[in-house]
């Protein structure tokens, strides 16, 4: 396939993200609900298979290296757990939420000095170390759409607190129940799938630096170990719960941006 | 052919005497074939509802079988019927099966009432081609009705407020727990609209215990005695409190005492009483979504205010739809 192809593929999974956000707002904005997003997310998660395809056969491996391949790899996981949950759940709404990460997290892929024009082919690679990027990076699309959930949850909550009742966002929010459900069971299944990533991350070569790597990765499992087992086995108000999801998602992803 | 209409509902005519010209739902189909043997009338369908009884009917002269029709029912409530002809009574059922013409402006109950009239009609052979097309039309303009503008949005009721704030804390209500304190009309017809979407266990506590009994045997719950509503706190989703107390009977002390056995679920708390039966203090609590009766009044009162801001609109669809078609008898 031609030079530059991946470029392109992922500036088409950003516009049709960025069109699934724009029409999703301006139809709440007049108090409807958009059909719509739910098709153009699915456009943008065929355009983001397009782009890893191609850059997984440059890279004859899994093409995460570097920041810009992990990110848009989280944003295509991202969209995946969306496609799978949203409409499972009718949380149609959610997609309106996501697709702006979704656009986020491909712009900054997308930046000089991120976007690898020419990606250098992987010499030898490691099962294992294949495991641990693939399944951490799946992990933190569902964790990622659990912290989406979570807003969507705070801005309900806020509404119905202050007793805002009237606005075309609030009559299509799913319910506060069913939010606080599915950021439980997306949190339970990123931690699972994160878990594989991190004992495959202990089973991998590494030197010194990985070390590092690795810890910070432990930490980010603990941290949602314990969050997930004070919701089981203690309980959580929802606005505890929703801000702590959201803080930890944004904490272990910063964390990882610097190690 | 020509189209009539002979009606009278809850604005022409007070109750006394709406009741003497209401038709049991079993006999709606045998009186529109009874009318059909009239002279002057050759199809018919009676709608009987709480709020209305209307003839429809076709015949070679629409005087005619208004005429035939008067002389069966007598003329001692002349000044309460009403009389529309042609397109004009198609436009009139298109309005009464959009909620339009209704009490509660959009509701849906009368669409089925008027498919359910339509129908027994039609099995008694009252129907042909008149009516036939013309109760079709008005079924698919009502739906449209309902899909394409706001008029059935929002409830117009406190009870129906409650509810749908509930539908957005819970969503299904199927299993929701409710305690009712205080045994009054407006608790009453809220826990019942909870309970006829699905909520269930209900437990009903009062200062009088008989009154209590009464009200949970009337809902399939359970009577509490009024010291001991506490200890079911734990386990509720909803709070309706309606007691005639001069003070706060829920206070945050209540709720704080049962939020670690509650998992800090969310709990959903309706004071319609006045003065208000639960502290405004409740809902710094994180997890309590407290509502009193006039912010339950305002939002029904909104809804209905966006109601009617839909009449011209679905006037207008109605226009739009009958006049795709050549109705025969319009």
């Amino acid at each position: 396939m031609g030079r530059g192809v991946d470029r392109w593929f992922l500036i088409l999974a950003t516009l049709f993200a960025a069109l699934g956000a724009v029409t999703g707002m301006l139809m709440l904005k007049h108090g409807r609900r958009s059909r719509w997003t739910v098709v153009w997310m699915a456009l943008a998660f065929l355009a983001q298979l397009g782009f890893l395809s191609v850059r997984g056969e440059s890279r004859g491996a899994c093409p995460l290296i570097g920041s810009g391949e992990i990110l848009a790899f989280l944003a295509w996981a991202l969209t995946l757990f969306y496609l799978a949950v949203g409409p499972a759940y009718r949380l149609s709404l959610l997609g309106v939420f996501s697709a702006p990460l979704v656009v986020l997290f491909q712009v900054i892929a997308l930046l000089p000095g991120v976007w690898v024009a020419i990606p250098v082919a992987v010499s030898g690679t490691d099962a294992w170390k294949e495991t641990h990027s693939a399944m951490s990076v799946m992990g933190y699309g569902a964790l990622a759409l659990a912290a989406v959930a979570a807003v969507m949850f705070l801005v309900l909550d806020r509404q119905l607190k202050t007793q805002h009742l009237s606005s075309g966002l609030f009559r299509n929010m799913p319910p506060v129940r069913e939010l606080l459900t599915s950021m439980r069971r997306l949190l339970w299944l990123g931690w699972v799938i994160l878990s594989v990533g991190v004992v495959a991350g202990f089973r991998m070569p590494h030197g010194g630096e990985a070390h590092l790597h690795l810890f910070a990765a432990l930490g980010v499992w603990l941290s949602y170990a314990v969050l997930l087992g004070v919701i089981q086995f203690r309980g959580l108000a929802g606005r505890h719960f929703a801000r702590v999801t959201v803080i930890l998602f944004v904490v272990s992803l910063s964390v990882f941006a610097f190690i | 052919m020509e189209l009539v209409c002979l009606g009278l509902n809850h604005r022409s005519a007070p109750v006394e005497v709406r009741e003497r010209f209401a038709v049991l739902d079993s006999r709606l189909g045998e009186r529109a074939a009874e009318l059909k043997s009239l002279p002057g009338i050759e199809e018919s369908v009676v709608v009987s509802t709480c709020n209305r009884t209307e003839f429809y009917l076709a015949g070679e002269s629409g005087e005619g079988a208004i005429r035939s029709l008067r002389e069966l029912i007598g003329r001692d409530a002349d000044g309460h019927w009403y009389e529309k002809h042609r397109l004009e009574a198609a436009i009139h059922l298109c309005e009464v099966a959009s909620g339009l013409d209704s009490m509660v402006l959009g509701e849906t109950e009368i669409f089925g009432q008027i498919k359910d009239a339509y129908r027994k009609a039609h099995e008694a052979g009252a129907t042909s081609g008149v009516l036939n097309r013309l109760f079709q039309r008005a079924f698919g303009v009502g739906k449209k009705i309902r899909t394409e503008t706001a008029i059935q949005e929002g409830a117009t009721s406190v009870a129906g407020s409650a509810v749908e704030l509930a539908e957005k804390i819970f969503g299904k209500l199927k299993g929701c727990r409710v305690i009712v304190i205080g045994a009054g009309e407006m608790s009453r017809q809220t826990a019942q609209a909870l309970v006829s979407r699905g909520a269930s266990s209900v437990f009903v506590t009062n200062r009088s215990f008989d009154r209590a009994e009464e009200l949970a045997e009337e809902m399939g719950g359970r009577a509490v005695h009024f010291d001991e509503w506490q200890g079911v706190l734990a386990g509720v989703d909803v709070v309706i409190s309606s007691t005639s107390a001069p003070h706060p009977v829920v206070m945050p002390f209540h709720v704080e005492a049962v939020r670690r056995v509650r998992k800090f679920r969310p709990l959903f708390l309706i004071d319609i009483a006045v003065p208000r039966d639960i502290d405004p203090a409740v809902a710094e609590i994180e997890e309590v979504y407290l509502y009193d009766i006039d912010t339950l009044e305002q939002l029904a009162s909104e809804a209905r205010t966006r109601r009617e801001a839909q009449i011209a609109e679905c006037k207008r669809l109605i226009q739009e739809e009958l006049a795709k078609l050549n109705l025969p008898g319009t």
